[in-house]
């Protein structure tokens, strides 16, 4: 059906800007998921990804968040590994934060930034996991 | 107790009504109904909508008129194909009383037939050609003498 | 009732399962009395799941918190709507009652069906029941069983989510659902089409009502779930690209796409392969939003808890379905040939075309950036993402394009179009979008993507518009009518196409408040009681924000509330109040945010209240100095738009889907049409 010439060129042209934008828009916005045990041991040996963006899911620390200015909203807490809760590092954040954040809970999070070479991680978003109030254990049910 | 019976009402209920069928042998239709549009009569209605579409499509501008006459030939000559088929098949179908559901844009079916009758569509291309025309506008074959004065 | 309801879902595992058997044996060997056990079979299998529904929701309203679920997703305080609701509010229950929704579907496909399209309805049954079979299998055997125990009696339950607990939330979902689930019937048609080998135009004229109907639910499901976003979350915005949301944006890509070739095929009878491929691919795509949401594979603020089990499970059915459908339409290939060509580059063929590639690039485009995390772990064993900018930056210029082709479509005539006629009707609209870019530009506006939107919304709109009076004015000439008259008939004749124009209004009004997302204004302020904050509006007035103070309220469920008021002004007079609170509810460990929204046609005034220095002091005892507290003040111009288009958009769609009677249009030969055609045909 594609016997007209046109026809097979503007498919051609389409997939090709298609491609690009999706090649470039990868390459221009990725960002690295990893967990806090990844995130140390490949910034030491890889300091280049001080500079670019990284995606972290751990847990936030209990009892480590702290309102460092109520004005400017200017947050500051601990995420730690989920696995290996002694790989913990700090989070600045300025902003609103989600309603289901919060310190003494457990509570699964996301946050997203850069890691500074100072060591702080300075997110321009977090996000909790929250779905439909994750399903309840039956422990939890039970205490 | 009345759980027990529920479930056991519950249960026979749809056991009963899932297996009669199979039981009494009652069967449900497999065939195509009667008054089912045929793939001909599908095809010939598609016809006549395109019709009227070429038709509102000229009149708000986005045709041609030279494309308009194309079109119009052309679609006529589908129309004239799929309407001969419906006939043929109707007749087949109902041994020969071939009745025709009345529709009013048949009617402008009707007009292309009789301007086959009367000579202005052309018998190889199917294009509409003015009355009294001597060749086709459209390919060129020469047209049939026209026998009667076409109804204006 | 609950225990009757569990029996329920037991007893309707191998009705299916019969019924299955028998529609496709029955189909195969022509037996009827088989045939007909198995459509009983599907109206059975609906009873049978509205009874074990109808078990949960009395578990709920019971305060039967035995049960893991209702458990997790009730507690005695809640209100008895948000317990009734809470059938869909988690896994187990959404699960549920998901197929009963297909149950319905397939009864109502099976029922209004009984009298025609009988080559048909043995291989549909048969289809749908598989697909009801196969969640079935999921509720019962991997671990979601919603009817499951816990062994012991908890005093009372864990309580819902107070996010969920809001009129938008309880009607997203089963909107979602309703779209999901009732495009199953037109795959079970085309897969049925295949089976029979009765591949005329039928199955499509059949297909064509229910994809719309299909399509009809799922643009408002996600509609109303980014109304939920939009007052719930708190942020502000409406939309985020996230895993879920996108998944569900993809079968109604995709289900659009269908809705715009399936002409073609009608007309045209070109393209049968592609339409296969669209339904199969659009089905896929609602099965695989399904499992994206249950399986947690994806990261996605959405997700409900992992399990690994329902991964392979959904993942297997999946592959079949795809596997079968590709091999049954290689094996009926010969029949589904083109019956003509496109004949001209410049024709509504083509421009529909062209909407299709441009969809299912967009599709394309979603797809690859839910799916990368996966693919780069699984190859490089580095996890990489991509967020809201990945999203925007690729499909901004499509969904520009495909903006665009909403106005050009219409215009362009079916088979061939001339350059000349292009230049034609062309002219004007173009002429409106460039000033209204000009206009926006000269006042100073320099957000060139939104401009561009502004534009060709304007262009389209036009062309529309145009259209409208174009096509009333013919019908008036033509057949000699009076102008109400003729407009009523025009689109009362083609609610299709017409219907279609009004949708793609609603479409036009909701890019544009994308659009005007990009003129959003945002300010974090400290303020104390009687201080206040002036914002410029992009639409250039002034909004002043007094804050009045904060009060205390106690709604049912909550431990307590406190209440932030705002006075409005606009251009120094008084245009009404805005509050905002935190509460927080018994069953929650945190307090949660109620923003405030002054809403106008051409925007909103949202007011989220961020943080305040002793919230209850504040509240409860009056002490202005504790009153002191931080918000975030938002200007979000034409956010409105979105939901009146929805309103528009759903308008459109019901007049394409009502049930037009009368095989033929009727178009009386009247006198005044004999010599209007041929001078319509002469003039010029």
């Amino acid at each position: 059906m594609f016997k007209n010439r046109r026809f097979f060129i503007g498919l051609v042209g389409v997939a090709a800007v298609v491609t690009y934008l999706i090649w470039t828009g990868v390459s221009e916005t990725m960002v690295y998921y990893m967990t806090p045990v990844e995130l140390m041991a490949r910034t030491t040996s890889d300091p280049s990804l001080h500079q670019v963006g990284i995606k972290v899911s751990g847990r936030i620390v209990k009892g480590s968040w702290e309102l460092v200015s109520g004005e400017e909203l200017i947050h500051r807490f601990a995420v730690e590994d989920l696995e290996d809760p002694g790989v913990a590092f700090p989070v600045v954040y300025q902003g609103l934060l989600p309603d289901t954040f919060n310190d003494h809970e457990n509570v699964e999070a996301v946050v997203e930034g850069r890691f500074r070479e100072d060591g702080v991680f300075e997110a321009t978003s977090v996000l909790t996991k929250c779905g439909s109030r994750y399903e309840a254990s039956s422990e939890e049910l039970a205490g | 107790m009345a759980l027990i019976v529920g479930a056991a009402l519950l249960t026979g209920g749809v056991i009963l009504y899932i297996l009669l069928p199979v039981i009494q042998g009652r069967f449900a239709s497999l065939e195509r109904s009667e008054d089912e549009l045929t793939e001909s009569e599908a095809k010939k209605r598609v016809s006549l909508l395109a019709l009227r579409d070429v038709e509102y499509d000229f009149a708000t501008g986005k045709l041609d008129e030279r494309d308009y006459k194309e079109l119009k030939g052309e679609i006529s000559r589908e129309a004239l194909a799929a309407l001969r088929e419906v006939e043929a098949e109707s007749e087949r179908r109902r041994g020969g009383a071939a009745a025709e559901r009345a529709g009013g844009i048949e009617a402008d079916i009707a007009a292309v037939r009789e301007g086959l009758r009367t000579g202005t569509t052309c018998h190889s291309c199917g294009h509409m050609n003015a009355d009294g025309s001597h060749f086709c506008a459209n390919c060129g074959a020469q047209l049939p003498a026209a026998t009667e004065t076409p109804p204006g | 009732m609950t225990v009757l309801g569990e029996l329920a879902l037991w007893i309707a595992l191998p009705v299916a399962i019969w019924g299955m058997v028998l529609a496709f044996v029955g189909g195969k060997h022509g037996r009827g009395d088989l045939v007909l056990s198995a459509e009983r079979s599907v109206y059975a299998v609906f009873a049978l799941l509205v009874t074990a529904s109808a078990g949960i929701v009395a578990a709920f309203l019971g305060n039967r918190y035995e049960y893991l679920y209702v458990a997790s997703y009730s507690n005695r305080a809640l209100d008895t709507f948000y317990k009734a609701s809470g059938l869909w509010a988690g896994q187990r229950g959404s699960l549920l009652f998901w197929v009963v929704l297909l149950a319905f579907f397939s009864s109502v496909a099976v029922f209004t069906n009984r009298n025609k399209n009988r080559e048909f309805m043995p291989y549909v049954s048969g289809v749908l029941l598989t697909v009801i079979t196969f969640f079935i299998i999921v509720l019962l055997f991997a671990d979601v069983n919603p009817f499951e125990k816990l062994g012991f009696t908890p005093a009372d339950g864990q309580g819902l989510n107070p996010q969920l607990q809001n009129y938008w939330m309880t009607i997203h979902p089963p909107t979602l659902y309703l779209g999901f689930t009732s495009f199953t019937v037109p795959f079970a048609f085309a897969m049925s089409a295949l089976l029979s080998g009765r591949l005329d135009s039928r199955w499509i004229v059949v297909t064509r009502r229910w994809t719309l109907l299909s399509w009809f639910f799922l643009a408002n499901g996600i509609i109303f779930g980014m109304r939920w976003a939009y007052q719930e979350l708190g942020w502000g915005g409406y939309w985020f690209w996230d895993p879920v949301e996108n998944a569900s944006l993809l079968p109604l890509l995709t289900a659009t796409a269908f809705l715009h070739s399936v002409m073609i095929q009608e007309k045209r009878g070109m393209l049968k392969v592609w339409n296969m491929a669209l339904v199969t691919l659009t089905f896929s795509l609602t099965i695989f939003a399904t499992f994206l949401t249950r399986s947690g594979l994806i990261d996605s603020v959405h997700s409900f808890a992992q399990n690994t089990k329902i991964s392979f499970i959904f993942l297997g059915f999946l592959a079949t379905i795809i596997g079968v459908s590709t091999v049954l339409i290689i094996h009926r290939y010969p029949q589904l040939k083109s019956e003509t060509e496109i004949q001209s580059f410049v024709s509504r063929e083509s421009a529909f075309l062209f909407n299709n590639l441009m969809l299912l690039a967009v599709a394309f485009a979603i797809m690859w950036g839910i799916l990368l995390p996966l693919l780069s772990e699984g190859l490089t064993g580095e996890a990489i993402q991509v967020g809201a900018p990945f999203f925007n930056r690729v499909n901004l210029p499509i969904g520009m394009v495909l903006l665009a082709l909403v106005g050009i479509g219409p215009v362009i005539a079916w088979r061939r179009a001339s350059k000349r006629n292009l230049t034609k009707n062309f002219t004007i609209p173009l002429l409106v979008g460039i000033t209204v870019v000009g206009i926006f530009a000269i006042r100073g506006s320099r957000h060139w993507m939104a401009l561009t939107t502004f534009g060709i919304s304007a262009f389209v709109m036009t062309v529309i518009v145009v259209e409208f009076f174009k096509g009333t004015r013919a019908r008036a000439r033509i057949e000699g009518e009076g102008i109400p008259r003729a407009f009523v008939h025009l689109v009362a004749r083609n609610r299709r196409r017409w219907g279609g124009y009004i949708v793609h209004v609603g479409i036009v009004m909701i890019f544009t408040a994308f659009a005007g997302a990009a003129f959003n204004v945002k300010v974090i302020q400290t303020l104390s009681p009687g201080q206040s904050i002036t914002l410029a509006s992009p639409l250039g007035h002034d909004y002043t924000l007094t804050y009045e103070g904060m009060s205390s309220s106690r709604g049912r469920n909550m431990v307590w509330q406190a209440v932030a008021l705002m006075s409005i002004d606009r251009d120094g007079r008084r245009v009404g109040s805005i509050t905002t609170e935190k509460r927080l509810y018994e069953t929650w460990p945190t307090p949660m945010t109620e923003v405030g929204i002054h809403s106008t046609p051409f925007e909103d005034v949202y007011v989220i209240l961020a943080n305040a220095d002793d919230l209850i002091a504040g509240a409860y005892e009056n002490d202005p100095a504790a009153q002191r507290a931080t918000f975030e003040f938002q200007i979000n111009p034409l956010v409105g738009w979105i939901w009146y288009g929805g309103l528009v958009l759903t308008f459109g769609a019901l007049i394409a889907m009502w049930p037009s009677q009368g095989p033929l249009p009727e178009v009386r030969q009247t006198a005044a049409r004999r010599e209007a055609v041929p001078a319509a045909v002469g003039a010029d």
